[in-house]
């Protein structure tokens, strides 16, 4: 019991020392989202047309479905969490007569999926404990290279969202096709120079804007995943307390009772001799 | 001495450079270009290249991208590119950094 509460509790440590820095990318992430939104934006105030594929609204009957789960267990409900609700969704969709290809990030949303017999498009393994932009531009590469081809015609993601170390949310949300981000407040419509046409600029835009968002998808999720297997490590560690605590008082109490047997039989013994001789 | 303006070179990882700058040099696919204080708003792409900033301080930053975009604005210049890396070496060291990250990708 001992040693496995030294295990848990390594865990926990080594969950917990990674949380700030998974967090930590999570942050320096958002400055070139924001940026690459607002040139989006500009773009479109500045007369881009919206002519391109992954803008391209069609009626869906085969939908794209990516969960983001994670490679190892101990995280409590983590994985099951976010694999539950895709399953709902896909088992709505397919009420719908709907198609479905999934695409599995991480071991255990691979698992649950084959195991059901579901249609499994691609799966990206290694991938969630410390996600590179590589892996965001793997999985966008996969997933727009469907879409684009038209064997899928929208594409939903299901992730779990960092909202502080205490708190994750599962969250899904709409990827393809892109919603062009609306021209705000701050957008006025300025007169650029384009180098190459503006069109052209938006072709090669739209792609680095859909990985963007996976890569801060990824890394949200392994911060939550971290923040998750921390948090059922400190559990399993202090149930490991609790029931040291409890083994030990019944260990103790058979030891005492095993001791006050003998005793009593010796004793009896004893005087059963005492009083036949 | 020349007029200074806001430089911010992003990667989706980092921010790799950021501060006040006098001249920018980047190259897209019509040629390179150079960059003063009050250019006129331009959004332009990049290609794999070396990217050049002179700090008010005199000092120049040798940027190696890996492809990405160029904004200016009210004398703001933003390079937004997936792989970003500052190198001591000549620009066409840093060129070929770019080209060598870009490979390992793929």
């Amino acid at each position: 019991m001992l040693a496995t509460q030294k295990i848990t509790r390594a865990m926990e440590l080594i969950a917990a020392s990674r949380i700030p820095k998974a967090n930590a990318r999570v942050t320096a992430s958002k400055p070139y989202t924001a940026k690459l939104i607002e040139v989006i934006q500009n773009l479109g105030a500045g007369g881009a047309g919206s002519s391109h594929i992954l803008l391209e609204r069609r009626d869906p009957q085969t939908v794209g479905v990516v969960v983001v789960s994670s490679d190892r267990g101990l995280a409590g409900a983590y994985a099951s969490t976010i694999i539950r609700m895709a399953e709902q969704r896909i088992i709505d969709l397919r009420r719908e007569g709907k198609q479905i290809r999934i695409f599995a990030v991480g071991k255990k949303a691979q698992a649950y999926f084959r195991y059901r017999g579901y249609r499994i498009e691609r799966v990206f393994l290694g991938v969630t404990d410390t996600p590179g932009y590589g892996d965001a531009r793997a999985l966008g590469d996969a997933v727009m290279g469907t879409f684009a081809s038209g064997q899928i015609d929208a594409v939903e993601t299901f992730f779990t969202r960092f909202q502080s170390a205490a708190s994750q949310k599962a969250i899904s949300f709409e990827l393809l096709p892109i919603e062009q981000p609306a021209a705000g407040e701050g957008t006025s419509a300025v007169s650029y120079a384009y180098e190459p046409a503006p069109d052209e600029i938006l072709d090669r835009l739209l792609p680095r804007y859909v990985e963007a968002i996976l890569f801060n998808m990824l890394l949200e999720a392994s911060a939550s995943e971290h923040s998750a297997r921390r948090r059922a490590m400190k559990a399993a560690t202090d149930n490991a307390d609790d029931l040291i605590r409890t083994l030990t008082v019944s260990a103790n109490r058979a030891r005492q009772a095993e001791i006050t047997t003998e005793i009593s039989e010796i004793v009896g013994g004893a005087e059963a001799l005492a009083s036949a001789r | 001495m020349a007029k200074p303006f806001q430089v911010d070179v992003v990667s989706p990882e980092a921010t790799i450079w950021s501060g006040e700058a006098t001249f920018v040099v980047a190259r897209t696919p019509d040629g390179e270009i150079g960059i003063l204080a009050d250019h006129e708003p331009l959004l332009a792409a990049l290609v794999t290249s070396a990217v050049e900033v002179e700090g008010t301080d005199g000092s120049r930053t040798i940027i190696g991208v890996h492809g990405g975009f160029l904004q200016v604005l009210k004398n703001q210049v933003t390079l937004l590119t997936d792989r970003a890396q500052i190198t001591r070496g000549t620009k066409e060291q840093a060129a070929e950094l770019a080209a060598t990250l870009a490979a390992e990708d793929s």
